[in-house]
């Protein structure tokens, strides 16, 4: 059993096992399987804390269908959302834990530290202008017939082609 | 022959195959390179990359959690 853990599987293995447990989390919750909205309720719960107001601002106007409920009904930092964040990092640990490959990772330079930040400020901006990452807008939003995920899908391949050339041209 | 180390710890993928790719081009016919990598994905697309180009490749587990990729310039 623990071989089978130990190597990655193909593609089209993780492929269906996505697709299939995406469908039991919507037939089970009624959500999709998506990360920054989450992260986006931490990030706001945590402006509040500091003294801001978030949730007056447009964006939560404007998605209010998807955010108000939880902003007057539950707890900002414990939510769906954060259940389905921890659930993917406990999921991870696990898996690597039984393939025994769990290591503690180390940054090789500043260079690396820095580039990571930028890259994943500009990440999490993009991924909420977009209205989601690669899973929330992509993965869940094709299947489900979404025009947006379409569009998100095209920026990301001409971004993936940019952020490749950037990669090749100054950071190797 | 020669053989050559290239470190690619704490690198994510794909740096480490960008960098064997670089690193390959000014190496001689039969040299040999080490790449000493700790991303599991590094063993799989390594592996699948050089039998597509027809170098000679072998993928060792070193320690739980960290590999070495030798691949030989035919």
């Amino acid at each position: 059993m623990m071989e089978c853990l130990k190597k990655p599987w193909t593609y089209w293995v993780g492929g269906v096992l996505l697709g299939v447990l995406n469908v039991v989390l919507l037939a089970l919750s009624g959500t999709v399987w998506q990360v920054t909205g989450g992260f986006l309720l931490w990030g706001a719960g945590a402006l509040e804390l500091a003294g801001f107001e978030p949730f007056k601002w447009e964006f939560f106007k404007l998605h209010h269908a998807k955010y108000g409920e939880i902003i007057l009904n539950h707890n900002i930092f414990i939510n769906k959302y954060t259940i389905l964040n921890v659930g993917v990092i406990v999921g991870s640990l696990l898996a690597t834990l039984l393939a025994s490959q769990f290591k503690i990772g180390k940054a090789k330079n500043i260079k690396q530290v820095v580039f990571a930040l930028i890259g994943g400020i500009m990440m999490g901006y993009g991924a909420r202008l977009a209205a989601g990452c690669n899973i929330g807008s992509f993965f869940s939003g094709i299947p489900s017939f979404s025009l947006h995920a379409w569009v998100f899908w095209i920026f990301v391949v001409l971004g993936a082609w940019l952020g490749t050339k950037i990669l090749i041209k100054y950071l190797l | 022959m020669a053989v050559r180390d290239l470190d690619c710890l704490y690198e994510a993928c794909p740096i480490p195959l960008i960098k064997t790719m670089k690193e390959l081009r000014t190496m001689n016919s039969g040299d040999i390179l080490v790449v000493h990598s700790d991303q599991s994905c590094v063993g799989v697309i390594m592996v699948e990359w050089a039998e597509q180009n027809n170098y000679q490749v072998k993928l060792v587990e070193t320690e739980n959690g960290e590999w070495e990729v030798y691949i030989q310039k035919p």
